[in-house]
């Protein structure tokens, strides 16, 4: 059961810190998006190593879950970029201070 | 045995994480992005995970990342290069994820030799990934978050339905 596991273990842990420097790096809000959506794709890989050492269907339950998790945040995630780009015309990042105090 | 198939995957889908971050053109980064998710898929299958698979190219390289390439095409993002954070700023938030990637490498090597024993027999882990395991998971102990999922996605789509409607 154990096979390679600690190659995907790392595999998941550098996709992981990639999508953290490309959400640090980029201002372009989509790119930004794709980043985390990279995250999301490495926690899946470490979901689906974890549930077959554990020998359980629960880590294949959950990457449904984030996966339903990632089209409600790409809903509702694009159609504020969109607005906001009606509204300011441009998505930088760096430009949106709405809720900030 | 299987282990260059592994490798060869690993460092495809590192390649195509880094061509989604550092494309100039966001329909390009859009594009790696599809490329990333299939590499993904196929390492779901290496480890016997085959709807997971199917799911990842339905979900994310199907629906996903056609609904981002639509919105990149509602948007004109021909803009001029990206203005750069200030140093000290950057240099903050650098350090701060190489301690958060040490974090994360000192967690996988405490747990990688794993050898827990869970409620599936052996020879259910012949059909480890297949359709009906994950079904009967879902439908017996799984119900309520499955159900709530539901709720999650509809709350969504009336959100998002309620963001582009016009005043």
């Amino acid at each position: 059961m154990n096979d390679h596991q600690s190659i995907y273990l790392a595999l998941s842990v550098i996709l992981f810190v990639m999508g953290a420097f490309g959400v640090i790096i980029r201002k372009n809000a989509i790119v930004v998006f794709l980043c985390i959506e990279i995250m999301l794709g490495a926690a899946n890989l470490a979901f689906v190593v974890f549930s077959r050492a554990n020998q359980s269907a629960e880590g294949l339950f959950m990457v449904m879950c984030v996966m339903a998790v990632a089209g409600a945040e790409a809903a509702i995630g694009l159609a504020i970029f969109v607005l906001l780009y009606q509204k300011t015309g441009t998505i930088n990042i760096d430009k949106f201070n709405l809720l900030k105090w | 045995m299987d282990l260059i198939p592994v490798i060869t995957i690993g460092v495809a889908a590192v390649l195509t994480a880094l061509l989604v971050i550092f494309s100039k053109n966001t329909v390009h980064s859009a594009l790696w992005m599809v490329g990333n998710c299939f590499c993904i898929a196929v390492l779901f299958l290496l480890l016997n995970s085959q709807f997971i698979a199917i799911l990842q190219v339905i979900v994310y390289a199907g629906a996903i990342m056609m609904f981002i390439l639509y919105a990149i095409m509602m948007l004109n993002l021909r803009e001029n290069g990206e203005p750069a954070t200030k140093k000290s700023l950057f240099i903050f938030r650098m350090a701060l994820l190489i301690l958060f990637l040490i974090c994360l490498t000192n967690l996988c090597i405490g747990f990688s030799p794993l050898a827990l024993k869970g409620d599936m027999v052996t020879q259910n882990m012949d059909h480890f990934g297949e359709v009906n395991l994950i079904a009967n998971y879902i439908f017996s102990e799984g119900l309520i978050p499955f159900e709530l999922i539901s709720v999650l996605l509809t709350a969504a789509v009336v959100g998002a339905v309620y963001l582009a409607k016009k005043e």
